[in-house]
Order: structure tokens, then C-alpha cells, then sequence
């Protein structure tokens, strides 16, 4: 098979879900722009795109019909580009990335484009109106399960304390504040965003403005405001607001190109797609997907767990909780605090902060840690990089990238 | 000219302030809320609107942050309320009709604000002051003669929402016409109860209220008691609430009590019993202290958590100043009261005891009376408007002339003057001429005693105010059993009256309610399901009488339990079927059944205060009157019918969350957002024309032409949306959130409320819903969980979460 190749990978800033810069504005138009943004940054025409492959977690009401047809139209993309929505929750924008690879690396397209896409504040948290099926809901509801009580079975069944959680969200905060100062989000592109704003006459008129940082970080957290905060899903449980990803509106796209194709445009790749893979785990705890994902992603490129410890590997591995991600890291033999603090300069796992600072899209966050990845490693020149997340149900996902000279 | 009050204007923000104006904008009024800028600008604020309206605004957000609530819908009807200061939105007040001055207790501040006000006032406009002491011949003193005559004292209870009372102070020129106008506003309006004071110190409540508390801690310093003691004995034991004496002023605050009885004891020159306003010393210690109450989390009481997070209650020890745990008092007499039927009966056990409980409270208690006695003509031309102060604005159940009413008036003047006491003139007339007591009913009217004129009067009220205990004793009542009363109303109208213990429901109650309803079909034209028990905002009917059911239960009867709810099924759709309106007319406590009867009725016309809810949850039940049925029929009647079915289980989840946890309305208004309340039931602001507004709503409908409605099929929401609440149901369950019983109980709610095995949007017969209601009642009563539940609530009156 062919390799596949990214050459821009751009977001949007995150947004805290309701409150946030983003909340007025029409999901539409954040994936518009990060297609667009993606498209400028790769330096092609709109044209050559065959395929726009879209993630998105809750793929209804503003988000639903074919968004990603749609998109593609509203984008001004030719008639000529196609596009599709795919689902896998959390991983929705990693697996949009995985199938546009695969199309390039059989020889079915040359250039294709990946997204993700979710406004939290738009379509909640599932959903407008979830439905289960009521036979299966009175037999095994644990497919339904609210992600939080997974979080607390994570927590609570491998003995993940409330301190170590707050800990580890602390170092998030103070990681994102870091980046954030030093503009390391190089990624994130200016984004039009819309408010509704009621005149003193009374009348309301729609204004633009422009949004280019992540609203949700919090430079001022301490150990002991975290340690305050009460449990968010659970009456006597150990997760928090604090120690949770936050809910986020945001977009991300990125452009895959083929060998070929990066001769014919001559245009610069930024980092190879290895490899990619999901494994299932149990829906009550599905918090510890990456640790079954990330050894199969492993055995497929034929590393052993011990190569996660090497020095040319930087990991985003997703926030959802701050338990399910701790426990993971445990799992891959990768707990050691050095890798993940802010003052150690041997961090290799979410170097610039996590979900927990800078929020959690659902369906986006594939597409955007994929962006921000693959800029953490240029930017320290690192050849490695696994981007893994839980998944909603009970799965984990993983991606492998290499970076290209 | 029609006078009317399109706008008023509140000029003060504070607690009485703040809340006389949320009232007026939760009657509906716009309503302009005033405060002076602040003093300590700084240059670049000085232009600032925000900064200038600081004090208001942080005066407004404590407004709308006030528990218990001081709007009854804070959403819509804050909106009714624009702030302002006196510099910038002086003129403003030129719109009022009515102006409100609620500003600090300082009498030059007040005359200043007056002689500005009245150089821009709308002409005619009415200008009143909420002073609680000051004279005010004084406030109005170098005011018009125009001025003078458009003002008057309203002065209100904190908190200004829930206290009946509305005390009305007329000045020497106020005119009559004025007076007229302002008291049925305040009746009809805001709903309150009318006391009509003079200008005198504190008026009528505070002045019988400064005198009853502070002779309460003097005696208690004699009799070297406790403040608990004190507040155990004063409290429920005599029909007035908790904070009884000394807990009040906690409530209160001690700094507003210590300035409200200084005024009273400086103004008081010439009062008989002028020692009895003195404060003991302590209390000014405590506020200099700053230990002023519940606003300072220290007064009288205080309370504390152990390092182990319980939380404990001590008092103050007025002799050290030191706080202390204490023991719950007991004292014989407390007992004999607890064992008594009724309220005169349980003033007798305190007041006639021989411990030393008693011995205080009969002390505390004749000087009380006596006091009162003395100061008519004073402060109030008859007995009643000291009565009704006391009742309004203090909540006693009594007041002093009832009370003594209720220990006998001459056994009582007999002890007197055994003891010493120095009888009122006036009181001794009324013994020389063998008048048994200060209040009868004759001929269906209530009387009192005028001390003046030493003869009995009619006590004038509105015609709306009926008063069922007057038509009872003018006979009246039709048929009655221990729990209910059917009662002829006049014009055709009967309603039936609850009368148990908290209006708790019974099988007698049933009865009655059943019987009267074939009362009204055969004899008149519509029923009246209504009450008036006392107590703020007391209870319309607190449920239903789970001892019966648990007793059925504990024999395994439990096909008794099951014909039970089949009775009960028949008499609430005869309600709802009868070819006669019915009426429902509940405030304050309408829980499980009390709420279902009203769900079952044609109209509801509520007090404003009404807690509404379908509670059986917290007793380990579920709604067994058609509770979850009605609710649900009046979602779907609310729904428009266009409105896709798939989109209907927006509608049927909060429905379902009032039932499955138990949601209470704080207000009217919350029980109509809540959907128990519909847009055509009527919400009436004074609770004693209630009755009145019912009956009155009655006669309308049947002149309108009454159609009762008909029986038809709803559509229910199914399965469907068992599967959407089974699957939350798993997250609460782990979160901690439900116990595993109470799943057990919200499923079978579920059930019940979609329909059990129909499809979305199946239509279903009532006699289908009714049968899943019943069966589930009666599985629920068959497990031990629930027989252990509803006994712990019968007993402690607290949910036992299993």
C-alpha cells in the first residue's frame, strides 16, 4: 500500500460549552472555517479535494443530515467534493483521519480531507432527546451510561484516588497556561464567531468577532480550589468539574495527501499516518480504552510497550477524566509524574495541556489532538507521536504518526 | 377621578424595602426601586450609572436571592422592578401613583426626602412611609396641606411576602377617601390583612410585641429559666411558631429589635407598665458584640460543627455571655399541651400547670392581656385590630383578647387578682356585668367586645372574606364526620370543608367529600373543595392518612388496600365527571392526595402561596388518586395539537421528574410553571377570600353554562420513554443519587405515567391507567421497604431514603 501523508492540520480555538466565545455560533460555520483554514495552509485549490470525511459525535438536529456534504458546500468547495459524516463518539475525528488515510493508501483518492466537528452547547451530550431501546435499557443499560459514572467505576474499581486526579488536572491547567503564554497553539486558526446582542433600544442585532485562544484555561488553578469542588456525577465519588474534560464547541480539518499527490502540488508533508486501530473494552468503564488500544496500535508496527518510554515519542493521550487517563498511563507502564508535569523537562504526554484545560469537542477532539500533535512535534522535533482516546460504549482508539523531514 | 396604581415607587432597597417591592411586582405592578448613591465615589466612578446605583443593585441581587423567596415567579416578575437612585431618577417618581418610603429610621433624612418629593409628585399621587416607630405628624411636619391629606404609614412585616399584616396609620388630614383606597388595595391587591393602627410608638404589633418579649426575658431573669426553656414553652405549646420569643429576635436581628424597643421605651413616657419595654442589659452587650441573629450567624443561639461534622446547638448564657450546649426542655406542662386536642384546650395546660414552666407562662401570659387591655383606646380602637396584628404579624394562632377568650376570662381575672395583678377598669366592667368572653358568633356573624362602648359589634369585613367557622356556627353545615364538613355556602354553592390533623385524607374524608358532591348535584349548583386551618401558610391537605394503609398492610390486607384505591379512584372521577362545577380553592401544604383532588377538580383558584406536589415517593408510594393520570392529561391538553408525538417526551420528562422526585411549588406561580396549575385557574393574593373567589368563580362557570368535561382517550408516550428514564435511572442508581427501593418506586412511576405496555402515542382509556395505578399501589404496599418508609415518615416526618 501507498503512504499517506498530512499536510495542514488546523482547529479552531475550544470553547467552554454554553459560556464560552464559541456557544452563538452555528457549528456550520466553526468547520467551514477550519476547512478553509486547512485548505489555505496546505496551499491547493478547493477542487482537488475528492472526499471530505467528517466526525461528529451527535450528528443531528444543526449537526445532522450530511453535515459533511453540506460543509463542503457552504465551504464553496466545488460540486465536485464529496463528503460523509462518521460516528465513533470521542475517536469520531481520529477515525475521519484513519478512513481518508486508507482511501490514499489504496489508491481510491489522491487528496482527501478529515474533520471533526462538535458544539456541545448546539447538541448536548447525548443528544436532544436519547431514546434508548427500552427492551435493552431494562436488560443491560450500561450502553447508555452517563461517561462520568464510568469515570467513578474507573476511579473507584483500580483504586484511583480523588488527589492523584486533581494533581494531574492541576498540571493540565498549569501545561495549557504555559503554551498558551508562550503561543505554542500555533494550530488554532482566528475564528468569526457570532453574538446576539441587545441594544439599549431593545432591538438585537448579530455581531462578529474574532476568537483565536482556548476559553476554557484556567491559569489561576490551585491543588486546593480542586480540591474543593464537589463531585459532579456521583454523591460520595472522586470526580469533579475540575479533575473532567470540559465540554467544548470546537472544529478541526486536516488535508491527506498521497505521495503522489505531494509531488504533483509540490507541496511539503507535515507527518506520515503508521498506523491506526480501535479495541473494546467493558461500556461501564469505558474510561480505559487507550489502555487496550494503544499495546494493539504497538503490535501492529511491531514496537514493544517498552518503546512508549523512548525519547522520540511525544503521546496525546485524551483527558475525558482525569482517572481514566491515570489509570491508563499505569497500564502502559508510562505513570512516571515526570512525564506529565509542567515543570519537568522530560514531559512527553500532553506537553501542552489536555482536555481538561483546554476542553473535550466529543467528535472534533480525534481531529483536533491530531492538529495540536502534530505541531507539538514539529515544534520539538520529535519523530513519534501517538494520539489515543477513550470512546463512549466501551472502546479506545489509536493513531500513530511519523514526522517527515 | 378613578384612582388607580399603574406604577409605585419604593425608595430603600433594603429588606423591607426590597421586599415590599418585589411584592408590588409580583401583583403585577411596575414597580420603580430607589437607593441614595453611594457616598464614597471615587472621581472616575462619579460618572459611572453602575457605580451610582451600586447600593440599589446590591440591594436588589439580595432581593432576588432572599430565602424563603420574595417574588413569587423570580424570572418574570423581577422584571417588573426598575432600579434607579434618588440623584439621577429622582424625577421618576413624578410617574408614581403610589410612593413608599422605606429609608433609614432617621427622622430629619426622612423630611428632607418628603419636602423634595412633594415639589415633584404626580398630583393626587398617595405618599406613605414604612417607619416602624417615628411619629408621623413629625415626618409630614412643614408638608402641604395637599401633601398632608395624600399621606399615610403602611407599615409591613419582614418578610414582607409571607407576613399577612399590613398595619395602616392614618395621619391627622389624611382623607377618608384616601384611607378607603389604600386599604382594599392592600386587601385585594397585595393580599394583605388590614390592621388599622394609630399614630402612636411601634403602633400595634410592635408595641404588644416589644412588651410581650422583653417581659418574657425579664421574668426569665427573675425566675432564673433559660432561653430555651423560654422558647420550648412560648412556641407551638401556645399556638405560636417555633422561634417563640427569644428565637425570634434572631431572626429578627438584635440590632433591629434593640432600636425598635429603645424607641418604644423612650417614647413610652407615660406607659402604666413603661419598666416592661425596658431591655435587659445583656442584649445591648451582644450587640455591641455583633452577635446580632441569623444575619451575624450568632445571637441568641448559635450554631456550630464538631471536627466531625455534626452540627450542634448552643445558646447563649445570659449571666456569662458564653454559649452553651442545652438539653431539649421539659416541663409537665408541655406534656399536658402536647396531649390536647385543641388550641384553647392546650393554653390551659400551660397556663393553669403548677410547675414552674406554667407558673412563668401564666405570668408572661396575663401580663400580656392586660397590657393589651390598657392600651385600647391607645394604640387601636378595638380588640380585633390588636388580635389581628398579633396573629399577622407575629403568627400567633391567637391573639391576646382570643387567648384570653381561650383560658376563660374570668377564672383568669380570678387568679389575677388573687395574685395582685392590677385589673384594667374596663375589664373589671365587663366581669360586673357577667360577660363571659371577648368574641361570639350570633346569627352567623362574628362579634367582639367594644371595651369602649362596652357593648358587642359586628366585625365588619369584605363580603369575598367568608369565613366558614362563622358559617358553621350560624348552622350552616349540612352533614360532618371527624375528618369534613359539608357546608352551604349560599346561592346554591356548598363546599367541603377537611378538618383532620394537617387536613391529612381519610376514609371519612373521602365520604364526605363523595357525600357532598351528591349534596351539591342534587340541591345546588356547584362544589367547593375548601378549608381554612390556620398557620402561615398552613396546610390545605398535607396527604394522605397513612396509618389506615399501613395498618391493612401489617395484616396483609391487602385486598382492602386494593378496594381502598378503587374507592378512591370513583370518588375522584365523580369530582371530575360530576355534572356540577367543582372547585378546588388549596394554599400553603397541597401534597399526594390533597394535590390530587385538586388535580381532579374543573378550575383551581390557589392562594398565592401554594406548595404543590405529588410527594408519595418520600412515603415509599406512588400517586394513588390519579395523580400521575391528571398531571399527565395536562401536559398533553398544554401541548398544541400539531406538535409531532416524537417530540412529546420532551414534554412527558419533567412531568415524570415531579412525581418520580418529589418537587414541591414554592408559589403559585412555580406550581403553574410546573404544570399543575392551569392557565385558567386563578391565583388570589389574600388568603381569606379564597373561599369567597371560589364561590364567586363557581357562579360565574354556571353562568357561562356549565358542560362537564368528557370522557375520552389520551395518547401516552409508552415504552419509549421507559427506556429513556431506565437507562438515567442506572446513572443514579451508581452516582449514589437513589436508593435502591426508591428505583424500584420511580420505575413503577414510569410505568404508571407512560402508559405501561402501550406503544408512543397510543391512545389509552383512563379505566387502563387507573387499573396500573392501582396494581402498583398495591405491590408497593406489599413489600417491606415501603410499610418501613411510610411508617418512619408517619412517625418522624422525614423521608427515609431506602
Amino acid at each position: 500500500m501507498r503512504d499517506a501523508y498530512i499536510v495542514s492540520a488546523v482547529r479552531t480555538p475550544g470553547c467552554r460549552r454554553g459560556k464560552g466565545a464559541l456557544a452563538q455560533t452555528r457549528p456550520e460555520k466553526l468547520i467551514v472555517q477550519a476547512m478553509n483554514g486547512a485548505i489555505e495552509k496546505a496551499g491547493i485549490s478547493k477542487g482537488e479535494i475528492d472526499d471530505f470525511m467528517l466526525g461528529c459525535a451527535f450528528p443531528e438536529a444543526e449537526q445532522g443530515l450530511n453535515l459533511g456534504r453540506i460543509a463542503a458546500q457552504i465551504a464553496k468547495f466545488p460540486d465536485s467534493v464529496c463528503g460523509a459524516v462518521v460516528n465513533r463518539f470521542c475517536a469520531s475525528g481520529l477515525e475521519a483521519i484513519a478512513i481518508s488515510s486508507l482511501r490514499v493508501m489504496s489508491g481510491w483518492s489522491e487528496v482527501c480531507m478529515a474533520g471533526g466537528l462538535e458544539s456541545m452547547t448546539t447538541v448536548p451530550m447525548g443528544g436532544n432527546l436519547p431514546r434508548p431501546l427500552p427492551d435493552w435499557a431494562k436488560e443491560c443499560p450500561d450502553v447508555y451510561m452517563s461517561m462520568g459514572i464510568t469515570a467513578e467505576n474507573v476511579a473507584n474499581r483500580y483504586k484511583i484516588t480523588r488527589e492523584q486526579q486533581d494533581e494531574f488536572a492541576y498540571h493540565s491547567q498549569m501545561k495549557a497556561a504555559d503554551a498558551q503564554k508562550n503561543k505554542y497553539y500555533t494550530e488554532i486558526i482566528p475564528t468569526n464567531a457570532d453574538r446576539y446582542v441587545e441594544k439599549p433600544d431593545g432591538t438585537v442585532v448579530r455581531e462578529t468577532f474574532v476568537q483565536d485562544f482556548d476559553d476554557g484555561v484556567r491559569a489561576d488553578t490551585t491543588m486546593d480550589g480542586l480540591k474543593k469542588l464537589k463531585p459532579a456525577f456521583a454523591a460520595t465519588g472522586s470526580v469533579t468539574a475540575g479533575n473532567s474534560s470540559q465540554t467544548t464547541d470546537g472544529a478541526a480539518a486536516s488535508v491527506i495527501m498521497s505521495g503522489d499527490a505531494l509531488q504533483k502540488y509540490g507541496v511539503k508533508p507535515l507527518v506520515k499516518i503508521v498506523a491506526y486501530t480501535v479495541a473494546g473494552c467493558k461500556a461501564d468503564e469505558m474510561g480505559v480504552g487507550p489502555a487496550y488500544a494503544i499495546p494493539k496500535l504497538l503490535k501492529i508496527v511491531g514496537w514493544d510497550l517498552g518503546k512508549l518510554k523512548t525519547e522520540s515519542l511525544l503521546i496525546e493521550l485524551n483527558e475525558a477524566f482525569a482517572s481514566q487517563a491515570l489509570y491508563c498511563s499505569q497500564q502502559l507502564g508510562i505513570n512516571d509524574k515526570k512525564l506529565w508535569t509542567v515543570d519537568s523537562a522530560e514531559r512527553r504526554i500532553n506537553i501542552s495541556g489536555g482536555a481538561i484545560a483546554l476542553g473535550h469537542p466529543l467528535g472534533c477532539t480525534g481531529s483536533k489532538l491530531a492538529a495540536t500533535i502534530v505541531a507539538n512535534m514539529r515544534r520539538k522535533g520529535v519523530k513519534y507521536g501517538i494520539e489515543s482516546m477513550c470512546i463512549g460504549g466501551g472502546m479506545g482508539a489509536a493513531a500513530l504518526f511519523e514526522i517527515c523531514e | 377621578m378613578v384612582r388607580r396604581i399603574q406604577k409605585v415607587a419604593v425608595i430603600g432597597s433594603g429588606i423591607m424595602g426590597g421586599g415590599i417591592a418585589a411584592l408590588c411586582a409580583s401583583a403585577g405592578i411596575p414597580t420603580l426601586l430607589l437607593d441614595i448613591v453611594p457616598f464614597d465615589l471615587k472621581d472616575d466612578e462619579k460618572k459611572d450609572p453602575k457605580a451610582r446605583n451600586r447600593i440599589v443593585s446590591a440591594g436588589f441581587e439580595n432581593i432576588l436571592k432572599a430565602k424563603p423567596a420574595l417574588f413569587y415567579d423570580k424570572d418574570m416578575d423581577s422584571q417588573l422592578v426598575q432600579l434607579g437612585n434618588l440623584e439621577d431618577d429622582f424625577n421618576k417618581l413624578a410617574e408614581c401613583d403610589w410612593i413608599v418610603e422605606v429609608v433609614v429610621e432617621n427622622l430629619k433624612i426622612k423630611q428632607d426626602l418628603f419636602s423634595k418629593i412633594e415639589k415633584i409628585m404626580k398630583k393626587g399621587a398617595i405618599i406613605s412611609t414604612n417607619t416602624s416607630g417615628l411619629p408621623l405628624n413629625k415626618i409630614a411636619q412643614g408638608r402641604s396641606k395637599a401633601f398632608k391629606e395624600h399621606f399615610l404609614g403602611t407599615h409591613f412585616f419582614n418578610p414582607v411576602r409571607y407576613m399577612h399584616m399590613l398595619e395602616i396609620i392614618p395621619g391627622k388630614e389624611t382623607k377618608k377617601d384616601i384611607l378607603k383606597f389604600i386599604a382594599e388595595f392592600g386587601e385585594k391587591v397585595l393580599g394583605k390583612g388590614i390592621v388599622w393602627a394609630k399614630d402612636t410608638p411601634n403602633f400595634i404589633g410592635n408595641r404588644i410585641g416589644v412588651f410581650s418579649g422583653v417581659r418574657a426575658m425579664q421574668i426569665m431573669m427573675e425566675m432564673k429559666m433559660t432561653i430555651p426553656e423560654v422558647d420550648a414553652l412560648s412556641g407551638p405549646a401556645i399556638g405560636r411558631p417555633k422561634t417563640a420569643s427569644i428565637k425570634l429576635l434572631d431572626l429578627v436581628g438584635l440590632d433591629t429589635f434593640v432600636h425598635v424597643a429603645t424607641n418604644c421605651y423612650e417614647l413610652c413616657a407615660n406607659d402604666e407598665s413603661r419598666a416592661g419595654l425596658k431591655l435587659p442589659e445583656f442584649v445591648s452587650k451582644m450587640v455591641e458584640k455583633k452577635w446580632l441573629g441569623n444575619k451575624t450567624k450568632q445571637g441568641f443561639y448559635k450554631k456550630e460543627v464538631t471536627p466531625d461534622w455534626k452540627k450542634i446547638d448552643k445558646v447563649i448564657n445570659y449571666k456569662t455571655l458564653e454559649y452553651e450546649t442545652f438539653e431539649k426542655p421539659t416541663f409537665p406542662c408541655l406534656d399536658a399541651s402536647k396531649k390536647a386536642a385543641t388550641l384553647p384546650e392546650k393554653m390551659q395546660a400551660i397556663a393553669y400547670g403548677t410547675d414552674k414552666g406554667s407558673i412563668f407562662m401564666w405570668r408572661t401570659m396575663a401580663e400580656m392581656m392586660i397590657y393589651s387591655a390598657n392600651r385600647i383606646p391607645e394604640i387601636a380602637d378595638t380588640i380585633v385590630e390588636i388580635d389581628n396584628a398579633m396573629k399577622w404579624g407575629y403568627a400567633w394562632e391567637m391573639g391576646p383578647f382570643e387567648t384570653w377568650d381561650a383560658i376563660g376570662l374570668k377564672r383568669s381575672v380570678d387568679r389575677m387578682k388573687k395574685e395582685g395583678m392590677k385589673i384594667p377598669k374596663k375589664i373589671q366592667a365587663m366581669i360586673d356585668k357577667k360577660v363571659k368572653s371577648f368574641y361570639k358568633i350570633e346569627k352567623g356573624k362574628k362579634m367582639y367586645y367594644d371595651l369602649k362602648s362596652g357593648k358587642y359589634k359586628v366585625i365588619e369585613t369584605s363580603p369575598l372574606a367568608l369565613n366558614l367557622a362563622n358559617l358553621r356556627a350560624n348552622k350552616k353545615v349540612v352533614k360532618e364526620n371527624k375528618s369534613a364538613a359539608i357546608i352551604d355556602l349560599g346561592d346554591g354553592v356548598f363546599n367541603v370543608e377537611f378538618h383532620s390533623k394537617m387536613n391529612a385524607m381519610d376514609g371519612a374524608m373521602g365520604e364526605m367529600i363523595a357525600e357532598g358532591l351528591m349534596y351539591a348535584i342534587d340541591n345546588g349548583v356547584g362544589l367547593v373543595l375548601g378549608n381554612q386551618a390556620p398557620g402561615m401558610p398552613g396546610a390545605f391537605s398535607a396527604g394522605g392518612d397513612l396509618g389506615y394503609m399501613g395498618d391493612m398492610a401489617k395484616n396483609k390486607n391487602f385486598s382492602g388496600i386494593d378496594t381502598m384505591i378503587s374507592d378512591l379512584h370513583k370518588m375522584i372521577l365523580a369530582l371530575k365527571y360530576a355534572p356540577i362545577p367543582v372547585v378546588a380553592a388549596p394554599y400553603g401544604m397541597t401534597l399526594g392526595g390533597g394535590c390530587e383532588v385538586c388535580l381532579a377538580s374543573d378550575r383551581i383558584v390557589t392562594h398565592a402561596e401554594l406548595y404543590m406536589g405529588l410527594v408519595e415517593i418520600s412515603a415509599g408510594l406512588l400517586p394513588g388518586g390519579c395523580g400521575m393520570m391528571h398531571l399527565w392529561q395536562r401536559y398533553v391538553d398544554a401541548i398544541p395539537g400539531n406538535v409531532k408525538i416524537a417530540d412529546w417526551a420532551a414534554y412527558l420528562i419533567p412531568a415524570l421528574i415531579l412525581v418520580a422526585q418529589a418537587k414541591v411549588s414554592m408559589s403559585a406561580q412555580e406550581a403553574l410553571k410546573n404544570g399543575f396549575l392551569r392557565a385558567t385557574d386563578k391565583i388570589v393574593f389574600n388568603k381569606d377570600n379564597l373561599i369567597g373567589e371560589a364561590k364567586k368563580e363557581i357562579l360565574r362557570m354556571v353562568d357561562d353554562g356549565y358542560a362537564p368535561p368528557a370522557k375520552k382517550k389520551y395518547p401516552v408516550m409508552g415504552q419509549e420513554a421507559q427506556g429513556m428514564i431506565w437507562a438515567d435511572m442506572n446513572n443514579m442508581r451508581i452516582g449514589g443519587y437513589i436508593p435502591k427501593h426508591m428505583e424500584f418506586i420511580a420505575k413503577k412511576i414510569i410505568y404508571c405515567m407512560s402508559g405501561g405496555e402501550a406503544r408512543q402515542g397510543q391512545l389509552v382509556s383512563e379505566d387502563y391507567l387507573n387499573k396500573l395505578e392501582r396494581e402498583a399501589f398495591v405491590e408497593l404496599w406489599k413489600t417491606e421497604e415501603t410499610q418501613k418508609m411510610a411508617a418512619h415518615i408517619m412517625t418522624t416526618g422525614k423521608p427515609l431514603m431506602m
